[in-house]
């Protein structure tokens, strides 16, 4: 089994390139490993940026969108006269169609007691249009507001609404804090 | 900054914070009625551990796909694997998580220093390139989802001209520049974003994306794996992997007896032939010839990196905040549309055009900088090409070229030689 | 003949493809996108005919603070709380007083003879005009958030928007007594405050005057927390309030009338003491779209004193 010459220098250079390439391929994975926490990323809307234009509704790949309002029962005013269930100037404060906001009829209004209303999402309903969340940040406490549902969400590489949201609300955030749920993170004070 | 002085700043940011948080959690009514206030759920999103299976079976896949080009030497195992990648990678999973798109991960945490890019991810980019280091491109026989939905519909495969192959395949050189460069300036994904399958797995996605599918599929009935050929980004990397690679899939088990079946079997026009015996050995041109094209290729580095990076306030409008600047600087009058989202958005953000404009200019000469390594190498790449064109090497058999070929397994068989 | 066929199909697939990836590439650019087809349309709320502003912005001062707390106008004097510094103002927006406070003031009132109350989130504490403290009152529950101060003659009144109940304090700071809007009338909840907003004021008359930001109502009260009578007008037309919490912030003037600060659709109206709309002060278009109510003030002369949160500024309204 005698290779000639020229074939070994051949072989040679071909095993020192590759030997090469296997390096820088290492030290690319080593470089890019060195900044790895070992966690995943998933998409989730700061509530607290989000600034409701709508696109969460149209641009999502999913139809309906993986974004559903959610409700912060937390900080819920309990409103009678709800920002995010009736038009603005409604003219009854009941369930009837024409007084209410939600394109889908996704919110459901229930009685409490006096004065006091529940307000739930139909999230089969809901098409995460933000039209309510606006209502209930401009007249109300803010309790309705948008989130990624993660059993519907993609997780794509680069999220299609990120890409065009013009508040820049939509961030990668650790797999193991899926959430930004109103009241139970607090705000970061900006600088 | 003294240490007192940071304990007041820290003390104020606690103030603050705690005014935010009270802020929240204002008191709620308090009911009589005995209401039990629900709380809103949270759908976990996928768990670490299913992401991590991913891996294994992408590893194992690879381990098959191996096996069965270099090994078992057997066209029917790597289809039913293809078949297999299609339905997981592809259905299952939705076409997301790919090799292809981890290049931009990789990319992104290489100069964004607050990405860290996720093992998976990581393990995506790496296991194929180093499968292709030592077995050449089994990846693409039996490991892509892309490759297997081109790969199983190839009806009526033509052979396309070489000057045109040759030229078409400067396309993913140019797409992998610009997808880095993009994802490194933070501006998009754009190997994701025309993904072009992406939309046949889901079947849920918008209708572009879908029309975009179908339209490479119609395409692939006749120029086989158009996507992997002509457009795909990670193929480049692959493709310089696999001609180094220690070893290959081979078209016969033993001597090669020159009936050129294979060569009609390849829908891709990787096969090279042999060269002829009667062929005279190289001479003076030949050498001068050689000479001249390997001196060029620092020529072509520097004008096409001199290209790109001039190009940059073109290029650089892929990013929202350049195009938003310019918009601003160029339409003033934009500022009163309020259908103009992005517009109204920065507008009430309370940054001034001051602000976007200095973020822009760093972006731009990110770009302009960028624009350098990019255009650099593309020109590397095409200077490397020409210089392939001359060069002469001896070939006894037919043989598949590393570079171009998937490993796919028709030619092992059409080879009348068995063992 | 087949193999042209072919080309021709395939060059047509090149250029659907190319027109589809470059058309959407284009499609996402900030000028090519179209509006926001689920906008929540306020225009009914926002169109006002201009003729009803009576008022026009004359000055503005820029404040150095991250949390501004509440505004208020006595003697020729501008007083404001933010952070956790009280300061005095002079017209000219010249600073005469800063005194640093032990924790985060939301709220302040000046008495006749010049003394500042200031108004903590759980605790009212006194400061002489030279800016000592005279007194602190005894801590109120977890629950407390009091958001505006109101004085008569030696009584303060406190409103508390956690526990909706308005406190009454003696001038020396002791706690006296506490109601909560509730009466024997069926249906009568007394105060329903969903948010942080609650506020009162004493007219020159002396009657107390309490904003039910649930009920959209201005109500009035006697001194030991009897409704005496209210003023209502729930409409998204300029004269009324609508959304919920609203006025957010009122002031009373020297002839008895209100003036009203809202949030939602940020704005500012003059009512009558009978509860008829007299004058608007400012539009939404004065202020950050979706912004905070301001808090208000105003002086003897009816020169409206408005603390925007969102731009940090005391801007000041005059007749035109």
């Amino acid at each position: 089994m005698k290779k000639n010459k020229r074939f070994n220098r051949r072989d040679f250079i071909q095993s020192s390139i590759r030997a090469s390439l296997v390096v820088s391929v290492g030290g690319i994975g080593g470089l890019a490993l060195k900044n790895s926490t070992g966690r995943d990323w998933v998409w989730q809307i700061d509530p607290f940026e989000c600034n409701q234009c709508g696109r969460c509704a149209t641009e999502c790949v999913r139809n309906p969108s993986a974004v559903k309002c959610v409700h912060a029962y937390d900080i819920c005013g309990y409103c009678d006269l709800c920002g995010g269930y009736f038009i603005p100037g409604a003219v009854k404060l009941d369930t009837g169609a024409e007084n209410q906001l939600c394109p889908t009829a996704a919110l459901i209004r229930k009685f409490i007691e006096e004065p006091y209303f529940e307000y739930e999402i139909d999230e089969d309903l809901c098409i995460g249009c933000a039209k309510c969340v606006k209502g209930c940040t401009s007249f109300g406490n803010g309790s309705l507001h948008l989130q990624i549902r993660h059993d519907l969400c993609r997780n794509c590489n680069e999220c299609s609404i990120a890409r065009v949201c013009p508040s820049k609300a939509i961030k990668r955030v650790p797999s193991d804090t899926p959430y930004m749920i109103k009241g139970s993170f607090t705000k970061t004070t900006d600088t | 900054m003294s240490k007192r002085v940071k304990i007041v700043l820290f003390g104020i940011l606690i103030i603050l914070v705690q005014v935010a948080a009270a802020q929240q959690r204002f008191p709620k009514p308090e009911f009589e009625t005995g209401y039990v206030q629900p709380s809103p759920t949270t759908p976990e999103p996928r768990g670490l551990a299913v992401e991590y299976m991913d891996v294994l079976v992408l590893l194992a896949v690879l381990s098959l796909a191996t096996w069965f080009a270099l090994r078992s030497r057997s066209r029917r195992g790597i289809l039913w694997l293809s078949v297999f990648t299609l339905i997981y990678f592809g259905f299952y999973r939705k076409g997301c998580i790919c090799s292809i798109g981890a290049i931009q991960n990789v990319a992104l945490s290489l100069s964004d220093a607050a990405y860290n890019i996720s093992i998976t991810a990581l393990a995506f980019f790496l296991l194929p390139l180093l499968y292709a280091l030592f077995f050449g491109r089994t990846f693409c026989a039996g490991a892509c989802p892309l490759g297997a939905i081109q790969d199983l519909l190839i009806i009526h495969p033509i052979s396309l001209p070489p000057w045109l192959r040759k030229s078409a395949g400067i396309i993913p050189v140019v797409y992998l520049g610009l997808a880095i460069l993009f994802a490194a300036t933070g501006t998009e994904f754009i190997i994701c974003r025309y993904d072009p399958f992406v939309g046949i797995f889901r079947l849920d996605a918008p209708y572009h994306m879908v029309v975009l599918g179908v339209a490479f599929l119609l395409l692939g009935m006749f120029v086989s794996r158009p996507y992997c050929r002509f457009f795909c980004p990670y193929g480049v990397l692959l493709n310089w992997m696999s001609r180094f690679s220690k070893w290959h899939l081979s078209i016969t088990p033993s001597d090669c007896i020159k009936c050129k079946l294979c060569t009609s079997s390849c829908p891709f026009d990787a096969i090279d032939h042999p060269t002829e015996e009667s062929a005279p050995p190289p001479g003076r041109t030949y050498y001068r010839r050689f000479i001249l094209y390997s001196l060029l290729i620092p020529v072509w580095v520097l004008v096409g990196g001199f290209i790109a990076s001039k190009s940059y306030t073109y290029l650089s409008r892929a990013h929202q905040d350049v195009y938003l600047s310019e918009l601003l600087i160029h339409h003033p009058e934009l500022v009163n549309d309020p259908d103009n989202l992005d517009i109204q958005a920065f507008l009430s953000s309370g940054k001034t055009l001051d602000t976007l404009v200095e973020d822009a200019r760093v972006v731009q000469q990110k770009f302009r900088t960028g624009g350098w390594f990019m255009g650099g190498f593309i020109g590397l790449v095409i200077g490397i090409t020409l210089l392939n064109q001359v060069v002469f090497r001896k070939r006894k058999d037919y043989q598949p070229n590393r570079g171009d070929c998937f490993s796919c397994g028709r030619c092992m068989d059409y080879c009348p030689v068995k063992n | 003949m087949k193999k042209s066929v072919i080309y021709i199909f395939l060059s047509l697939i090149v250029i659907i493809i190319l027109i589809i990836v470059i058309g959407d590439f284009r499609s996402t650019r900030p000028d090519r996108m179209s509006g926001n087809p689920y906008k929540l349309n306020l225009d009914r709320i926002k169109s006002v005919d201009p003729n009803l502003v009576t008022y026009q912005e004359t000055k503005n001062y820029r404040i150095n603070a991250r949390q501004a707390g509440g505004i208020a106008v006595a003697g020729e004097k501008i007083y404001l709380a933010a952070d956790t510094f009280l300061q005095v103002f002079d017209y000219a927006g010249r600073q005469i007083l800063k005194i640093t406070l032990p924790e985060p003031a939301g709220c302040l009132e000046v008495s006749k003879q010049g003394d500042i109350i200031v108004g903590h989130r759980n605790a009212v504490a006194l400061y002489s005009a030279a800016g000592e403290m005279k007194w602190r009152s005894e801590p109120l529950d977890e629950r407390a958030v009091i958001t505006a101060l109101a004085l008569k003659d030696g009584t303060i009144f406190a409103a508390d928007a956690g526990n909706r109940a308005v406190h009454l304090y003696t001038a020396e700071g002791k706690y006296v007594d506490s109601f909560e809007g509730k009466t024997s009338i069926e249906g009568n909840h007394g105060f329903i405050v969903p948010s942080p907003y609650f506020d009162l004021g004493v007219n020159p008359d002396g009657e107390l005057w309490v904003v039910n930001p649930g009920k959209l109502a201005l109500e009035n009260y006697t001194d030991e927390g009897n409704l005496r009578s209210y003023l209502e007008n729930i409409s998204p037309e300029i004269d009324g309030f609508s959304g919920c919490c609203n006025p957010a912030h009122i002031a009373i003037m020297a002839d008895g009338s209100f003036l009203t600060s809202e949030k939602g659709v940020v704005r500012i109206k003059i009512y009558e003491p009978s509860g008829e709309l007299s004058t608007v002060v400012a539009l939404p278009d004065k202020f950050m779209e979706d912004g905070e109510a301001p808090d208000v003030a105003v002086d003897e002369e009816g020169i409206v004193y408005a603390l925007d949160y969102d731009r940090n500024m005391i801007r000041i309204f005059e007749p035109k």
